[in-house]
């Protein structure tokens, strides 16, 4: 008998024992499947959780610092010192924030902070003729416009990981010469602008003119909260919006905003994770030699190094565990669709030892019938992985969409692995029945039952 | 002599207290063309014997002579080819395979022949003429009636065209009406040179044939023609 004519005698086999088939390839399918949603799904959680922390900014490190006389500009030897660690540090931006209540227009739009109607900062209203808001004082929920304003220099999107939209950054010169220019976030824009072109528009801050010369791409995708109120993916939104809200300007605004007080907070950028572990020390190293040892009772004034990668760092651990958690579920389902190829396929030994007595009876050779079991199981198996990985990436999608609002793919070696684990498993079993029955007399074998 | 047996031996679990012994000792011998019947009642290792002249099984002790060839000396292939090739074996069961339709059980040893579908076709559709079955061919075992199934069967075993038939009760699930049918197909391949050896309980069955054996808790106790013993 030539491998053709065991093909053909495997396919119908396959097509005469149709629910024998169906209910093994429904194994394989559920099975692989399943593996590879779950597994797909803690991947695409973290995924999500590492995207949250990149668009934040990662590999941050923050800096403040703070003497207590002016003999010491921290500003220009941070500056300086961060330049010469080019091969670990990216940028380096001052990073203040002007707290006092400002007044932001542009014609008839108006940003305020609005104390009063929410007690303790951070609410705000839009005012103004074109603003449907109905400005404040009744209960009714107000809409948080109020930017953060940066004083930064021109590394300030590079550093926190915004992208121009259109326009550009700050430029150097622009900080050095007292320019009064801003960039943009997204949403502040949109509060200001509407739909029109803010670039090279001038907004005022307490009535100050300053040019618009970029805006920043929005971090949160859009401006409207699409997602269920009170879930994970809301308040998420909600935070990525946030970041929207900003106004940035050179930091030598400082004379304007804040009499002329120093900056205290930096944010340094690192290249890579391993940077941010050194950079920290080295930063440590580099303030205590201008200020001063901080516990030691003769310093110039006071400071912290601090990452926000640390606690990036727990929620890694904390989603790795729930990964392999996850990948054990998957496991145990593999498992367990394992556990029904092998059922279906013990339950017909019986049926099948009597089928090889019969072959054996009239001159089937012992290759030949091991022949057979093993195209068909491969070609079962082959098809229910084929099902199998196309329910799982149809399943990762549906699964990514509803809970991560992403396109969520498998990775492939998950995949490759399940499918490979499954196919082997199943022909395993398929052969299990061939190898036990064809090496019997054909007497034996007939007998089964 | 186209099959000798010396000194045959079926022993199951030897040696143990529960040691039993289908055949004690049996010699054998049958001729080109003859039509033997071997009959005996149930447990007196009539069938026993049977498997092991279609070499379904082996014998714990003895040897089988089969065309002058030793078959203990057989490989696995060489008994799978000794059982596609010089044997057509008919059972009581019927023992197709439920699966597969009349025509596809019938193709079987054909295919394990390795004849070419051209070939095969010819020789399955002659077989099932043979016996009545030819426009039954596209029917699986469970749409025929038994008389219908054991004819497939016998087309089964008669498709390599082997110069040996062997059947185990052939007629013993039939009514006397089929089980004549099935009796006058193994005559008229015995008339066209075929050795027939049949096993059966009933001794009007066994009356046609030519050769009647008897066996007895696995010995031959007689061997003869019916009227040597007298049937």
């Amino acid at each position: 008998m030539n491998i053709m004519q065991a093909i053909k005698m495997s396919a119908k086999s396959i097509f005469s024992n149709k629910a024998r088939s169906a209910l093994t390839m429904l194994g394989i399918i559920i099975g692989l499947a399943s593996v590879i949603i779950l597994v797909s799904y803690a991947q695409g959680q973290n995924k999500a959780m590492n995207d949250y922390y990149a668009s934040m900014g990662d590999n941050k490190i923050e800096v403040r610092a703070s003497v207590w006389n002016s003999s010491v500009n921290v500003s220009e030897e941070l500056y300086n010192y961060c330049l010469q660690m080019d091969d670990l540090v990216v940028g380096v931006t001052p990073n203040g924030q002007i707290w006092d209540e400002l007044t932001i227009k542009f014609g008839a739009k108006t940003l305020a902070q609005n104390r009063g109607n929410w007690g303790g900062g951070g609410g705000a209203i839009i005012m103004g003729g074109s603003s449907n808001d109905d400005g404040g004082g009744g209960g009714a929920p107000q809409e948080e416009t109020y930017p953060t304003i940066s004083l930064a220099n021109d590394k300030f999107g590079m550093v926190n990981n915004y992208q121009v939209a259109s326009g550009r950054e700050l430029s150097y010169l622009e900080v050095e010469k007292y320019a009064q220019v801003c960039v943009l976030g997204a949403k502040t824009a949109e509060d200001l602008f509407g739909f029109a072109n803010p670039i090279d528009q001038t907004i005022t801050i307490n009535g100050l003119p300053f040019r618009v010369v970029g805006v920043y791409e929005s971090k949160a995708g859009g401006s409207v909260n699409t997602a269920e109120p009170n879930t994970q993916e809301y308040y998420m939104f909600e935070e990525m919006l946030g970041l929207d809200r900003l106004i940035v300007l050179p930091h030598t605004m400082t004379r304007l905003f804040m009499e002329n007080r120093p900056i205290e907070e930096f944010v340094v950028k690192a290249k890579s994770s391993e940077a941010v572990t050194e950079m920290i020390t080295l930063l440590n190293g580099f303030l205590t030699n201008i200020i001063g040892d901080p516990n030691s009772g003769m310093s110039n004034g006071h400071f912290s190094v601090y990452s926000p990668n640390s606690w990036q760092e727990d929620e890694n651990a904390a989603a790795e565990m729930q990964q392999r958690f996850l990948g054990g579920i998957a496991a145990i389902s593999l498992l367990v669709g394992g556990i029904g190829i092998m059922n279906i396929m013990l339950v017909t030994v019986t049926e099948r030892t009597r089928e090889i007595g019969i072959r054996k009876a009239i001159g089937a050779e012992r290759r030949s019938i091991i022949a057979q079991f093993l195209i068909e199981a491969a070609m079962i198996c082959g098809i229910g992985g084929i099902f199998g990985i196309i329910a799982g990436y149809i399943g990762t999608l549906i699964v990514g969409k509803l809970s991560f609002d992403i396109i969520l793919i498998p990775s492939a070696s998950i995949t490759l692995g399940a499918a490979a684990i499954s196919v082997v498993l199943g022909i395993i079993f398929g052969l299990y029945p061939a190898i036990k029955a064809s090496g019997l007399q054909p007497v034996v074998a007939l007998r089964a039952d | 002599m186209l099959i000798d047996i010396k000194d045959i031996y079926k022993i199951y679990n030897e040696g143990l207290e529960s040691e039993v012994r289908a055949l004690n000792g049996v010699n054998l011998s049958i001729d080109n063309g003859e039509f033997v019947a071997i009959i005996g009642a149930s447990g007196s290792g009539k069938s026993t014997l049977m498997n092991i002249l279609g070499c379904l099984d082996i014998a714990t002790y003895g040897d089988y002579i089969l065309n002058g060839v030793d078959v203990a000396e057989h490989s696995d292939r060489q008994l799978a080819h000794t059982r596609n090739k010089e044997i057509g074996f008919i059972f009581q069961g019927y023992n197709l395979i439920p699966a597969l339709t009349a025509y596809e059980n019938v193709e079987l040893p054909l295919i394990y022949q390795g004849l070419s579908p051209r070939q095969r076709e010819a020789q399955v559709m002659d077989a099932l003429a043979r016996v009545d079955m030819e426009d039954r061919y596209g029917h699986r075992p469970a749409e025929m009636s038994g008389g219908q199934q054991q004819r497939v069967a016998i087309a089964r075993a008669i498709a390599t065209r082997p110069p040996i038939i062997m059947a185990d009760e052939p007629t013993g699930a039939l009514d006397s009406k089929t089980g004549k049918q099935v009796l006058d197909i193994l005559h008229a391949l015995n008339d066209e040179g075929s050795t027939i050896i049949l096993i059966t309980h009933d001794t009007n069955i066994a009356a046609t044939a030519t050769r009647i054996v008897r066996i007895s808790d696995g010995l031959i106790v007689q061997d003869g023609t019916r009227e040597e013993l007298g049937l």
